[in-house]
């Protein structure tokens, strides 16, 4: 069959369809790339173990002092004897769950609502409080501080 | 002188005839009981027994000796009345004791081995599970009558005698205080029975008798969440306690406090009972000027901010009761917002009037917590709102634990009575609520996003869609020529 | 011009190595009859579509899912919340998951009432009815991980009911729990179904169904044969119906993207093994009107105990639709029988009814 070329409308028609097919499909792949893109970047936010939490470096932390973390959804804190040894602990007062906080001059630790006291054990030597606080593990490599539940 | 006439010596015969029933009769009640007699004619040691025993209720109800001690009261013949074959067992020995008062006394006797007394009986050397200890023996008399040992005003020194033996205590239970009466003796009660008082608290009416049970035993009539109804059985008697001119309604305040809901309904042994503010061997309650300090022993930060505070010195001069002039002492509820500040509820105008720099205060405190509160409901809002649009707001949450604290910091620091260190503490709730807020609107507007992001795709497939439907159009129409 | 002799180079290139000049020419020629059922032709690509956007926001979401019983709540709930886009993979792969099940019975029913099962196309209907019980397998299997409240007591009801098989049914009930009980060991176990054996299974069986497909093309309804030469109309399958297809399916993607913008799949509670059931368990959708079935049959009846023979009910009932290409033939004479399409409706109308009767029941 002889080709005869086209009305200029039609064939402009045409290329203008072709062209916005194009535009649309190149689009609809931008919308579809970029979430996929977006998705295989780990994100910033700790991955999910609720079990190896990450805290920091253990040189930027000074001998008797403590840091607040976060496990899982409580609140946890991490201490540094005046010997320099690292203890982890569960943060919620187990009276009726207060935070509790490092009390650097009497090296314990302290809850201000109702003046319980724990040893940096966690167990719990004066006041209300019923039980010790629970033990975590803490690990160091390479100068991170990793807390396990 | 010779009685001649027989007429007088049949007078005389009569006579002693007659007085001799006297004699003789009271020969016979002697000699009903012939351990009794023999006993009482002995000397020394042997002796003691009948002589103790004449003012016994046991003798008086006509109880023989051979009813605890065992042989034949009947017979004078002392191989047959203390033989082994009549059942004589000589001078009981430790638990035996106790056995035979039981006999008779058998509740009792049960009640006191279940006892912490009972437990800790050991069958050698003091056997503290033993009648006797207390209640003597050979002369024993009602407990009602001035002279028992168990009596409301001799208790006390009876039970010392044990308890306040530091080398004897040592044996049972090395860990007991034994301070028991010394504190007793700075009581209100103590006080009121040695100077003879006999209806104010002695050790059984707290401790019981027969059942003393040990303080963290459950049952005990001491244990924590038990001391508010034993001090309640005389302290809420209002007939009891009238002499007193005390009130009586202690109790029924307690059981509506936070105190009280505590220990009593959620059971939180922490909490304190009517002991723990007021003592219990000491009991009297505390001074005015030391009232903070004995709340404090508790709640720190506010007793200390308190007493560096210039209410203290305020307080002390008039004589306000520290604390619970504020807080009530026993219906302790509790402490909302309207306490601080101008309202109706507030305890500092109390005090305070119009146009005083405690006034002033006071309103500025109340609308600074006032504010932070409501952005605490504003931060929760949103979270709420984010989280109900299917947003993850568990960070959000997380720090909105921290909210919480931030509350009790500032209201406990109120009663520093000072605006500049309360304006600090405020600022710092303000600083998380906003955080909180930022991140509940960022959970609303990435809500937002993603619907935007949908609509942008949606139009890119809308436009794809429409082009390919138009080219299949063009492809058949080419097809059917 | 120049676009062309790209594509053409490439052809080419492939062709000198694989001659596929014949296989293009044979699939240039197939073709489409266009009738008023024309429209049930599209489900089964509807089916795949869903499959592989299945496949694909799977692969996506093993990137960051954890299967053991202590994290696999957690990692979901990471996805959901902290990945980008992560709620968006998750919701699509939920809901293309009943979609992909309601489209496969749809594609199902709809051979069956166009009779496309019959010669020479036995192979496709039974190697297409496995696919749709590999299907239910995923959405089962696929619907515990996420290790919350719902899915584990859901799982809990479902595993109980092959228990009544007699003799093996406590047997295969171990098997599938990894246990007595369901634990984190089901967990593993699902979670190993669900990614590697039955995707392995499901490809092999699916290429199958679709070299049948392809080989012997399209199936005409029944009366084609009957018809004149000018009122068979047709398309060529190649470009038509595959551009109503993308267009259909397009529109299904854009479907799915609203659906999980506005209709997000929930999180839920995470599991506890140790807490009772909450009131009114549920399977998912597609297995209602079975458990519904069940609930309504009495604990004994005969001989038997209730839910054996509910079970039972259910096997020969499946067995016997399974096995439709065999016995149903034409008779003799040629005469159509109608009861086997009464039968499908009675089916279908089942299985809607007993669907809403579950949904509603408590």
């Amino acid at each position: 069959m002889i080709e005869v070329p086209e009305y200029t409308g039609k064939k402009s028609r045409r290329d203008f369809l072709n062209y916005v097919l194009s535009i649309g499909f190149f689009g609809w792949i931008g919308a579809i790339l970029y979430p996929l893109y977006s998705y295989l970047v780990p994100p910033k936010s700790p991955d999910v173990d609720t079990s190896n939490i990450s805290i920091g470096k253990e040189s930027e932390m000074e001998n008797n002092s403590s840091k607040m973390f976060k496990i899982g959804n409580k609140p946890g804190i991490l201490i540094k004897t005046n010997e320099g040894e690292l203890k982890a602990l569960s943060a919620t007062c187990t009276h009726l769950d207060c935070t509790v906080q490092f009390k650097k001059d009497e090296n314990l630790i302290w809850c201000a609502c109702h003046n319980g006291k724990y040893d940096l054990n966690g167990i719990n030597i004066s006041g209300p409080p019923p039980k010790p606080l629970t033990k975590f593990n803490v690990v160091v490599q390479k100068d991170e501080i990793y807390v396990q539940k | 002188m010779i009685i001649r006439k027989k007429n007088n010596r049949i007078f005389i015969l009569l006579i002693l005839l007659v007085i001799n029933p006297a004699i003789i009769f009271s020969q016979e009640i002697e000699s009903k009981d012939a351990c009794f007699n023999c006993h009482g004619i002995l000397e020394g040691r042997l002796k003691t027994p009948s002589d103790m025993y004449k003012s016994d209720i046991h003798f008086r109800k006509g109880i023989a000796c051979s009813a605890c001690h065992g042989g034949d009261s009947k017979e004078e013949d002392q191989d047959k009345s203390m033989s082994k074959t009549a059942g004589f067992i000589g001078i009981p020995r430790g638990l035996q004791v106790s056995k035979i008062c039981a006999k008779c006394h058998s509740k009792e006797f049960e009640t006191l081995s279940k006892s912490v007394h009972g437990q800790s009986s050991t069958g050698s050397g003091l056997i503290i599970n033993n009648c006797i200890t207390c209640h003597g023996v050979h002369n024993i008399i009602p407990v009602k009558s001035p002279g028992s040992k168990v009596n409301g005003a001799n208790i006390v020194s009876t039970c010392a005698g044990c308890h306040s033996n530091a080398s004897l205590m040592k044996n049972y239970n090395p860990g007991l205080k034994v301070d028991q009466l010394d504190k007793y003796k700075t009581s209100v009660h103590g006080q009121k029975v040695f100077s003879g008082d006999s209806k104010a608290a002695n050790c059984a009416s707290c401790h019981g008798n027969h059942d003393v049970k040990k303080v963290n035993d459950l049952n005990s009539k001491v244990y924590i969440s038990n001391i508010p109804t034993t001090c309640n059985k005389c302290h809420g008697d209002a007939n009891y306690m009238k002499e007193y001119k005390i009130p009586t309604d202690q109790y029924e305040k307690f059981k509506k406090s936070v105190h009280g809901v505590a220990l009593l309904e959620k059971g939180d042994v922490n909490a304190p009972s009517c002991n723990k503010c007021h003592g219990d061997h000491g009991a009297s309650p505390p001074e005015v000027e030391s009232i903070s300090k004995v709340c404090g022993t508790c709640h720190v930060l506010n007793s200390q901010l308190f007493q560096e505070s210039p209410h203290k010195p305020a307080f002390d001069k008039e004589k306000i009761h520290e604390c619970s002039a504020c807080h009530n002492n026993h219906d302790i509820s509790t402490p909302t917002d309207e306490m601080l500040g101008s309202g109706e509820k507030s305890v500092c105008i109390k005090c305070h009037k119009q146009n005083d720099k405690g006034f002033e205060t006071a309103v500025k405190m109340k609308f600074m917590i006032d504010s932070l509160q409501k952005d605490v409901e504003l931060a929760n809002y949103f979270i709420n709102a984010a989280e109900q649009k299917g947003m993850d707001v568990s960070d959000a949450k997380f720090e909105s634990n921290d909210i919480k604290k931030v509350l009790i910091t500032s209201r406990t620091s109120s009663h520093y009575a000072d605006l500049e260190k309360y304006i600090n503490t405020i600022n710092e709730g303000f600083k998380i609520t906003s955080k909180a807020k930022l991140e509940g609107e960022e959970a609303v507007k990435e809500y937002y996003f993603r619907r935007l992001g949908l609509g942008i795709s949606t139009i890119f497939i809308t436009i794809i869609c429409v082009t390919l439907y138009l080219k299949l159009r063009k492809i058949e129409k080419k097809q059917k020529t | 011009m120049k676009k062309k002799s790209i594509l053409k180079k490439g052809y080419g290139w492939i062709n000198e190595r694989f001659k596929i000049d014949d296989l293009i020419n044979f699939m240039k020629k197939k073709e489409v009859p266009l009738y008023h059922g024309t429209i049930w032709y599209y489900f089964g690509g509807i089916s795949l579509l869903l499959f592989i956007i299945q496949v694909v926001t799977g692969m996506l979401l093993l990137l960051y899912y954890k299967g053991s019983a202590e994290l696999a709540f957690e990692s979901v709930q990471f996805i959901s919340a902290k990945v980008k886009f992560g709620w968006l993979i998750r919701s699509i792969h939920s809901w293309s998951a009943n979609l992909m099940v309601l489209a496969a019975f749809i594609h199902m029913f709809s051979v069956f009432f166009t009779k496309a099962y019959k010669k020479p196309r036995e192979l496709t209907w039974y190697s297409g009815f496995i696919l749709l019980a590999l299907a239910m397998a995923f959405g089962f299997t696929g619907y515990l991980l996420p290790w919350n409240e719902l899915s584990l007591f859901a799982t809990k009801v479902g595993t109980d009911i092959p228990k009544a098989i007699p003799l093996i049914g406590g047997f295969i009930m171990n098997i599938l729990r990894g246990g007595e009980e369901v634990t984190g060991s089901t967990l593993s176990r699902f979670f190993g179904f669900h990614v590697a054996l039955l995707p392995g299974i499901f490809t092999l069986v699916l290429t199958m169904h679709l070299i049948f497909i392809q080989r012997q093309g399209m199936s005409a309804p029944e009366n084609w044969d009957e018809l004149p030469e000018k009122n068979k109309k047709k398309i060529p399958f190649f470009p038509n119906f595959l551009l109503r297809d993308l267009l259909i399916w397009l529109i299904i993607i854009n479907v799915l993207s609203v659906l999980a913008v506005f209709f997000p799949w929930e999180l839920g509670v995470k599991a506890d093994e140790l807490a009772p059931a909450p009131a009114g368990i549920k399977p998912e959708w597609y297995f209602l009107f079975m458990f519904q079935t069940l609930k309504i049959i009495p604990s004994q009846i005969l001989v038997m105990d209730g839910e054996v023979f509910g079970v039972l009910l259910f096997s020969i009932a499946g067995l016997l639709w399974f096995l439709v290409p065999l016995w149903d033939r034409k008779t003799k004479t040629g005469e159509k029988r109608y009861w086997l399409t009464y039968a499908g409706i009675f089916a279908i109308i089942y299985i809607i009814i007993f669907t809403i009767i579950g949904f509603i029941a408590k």
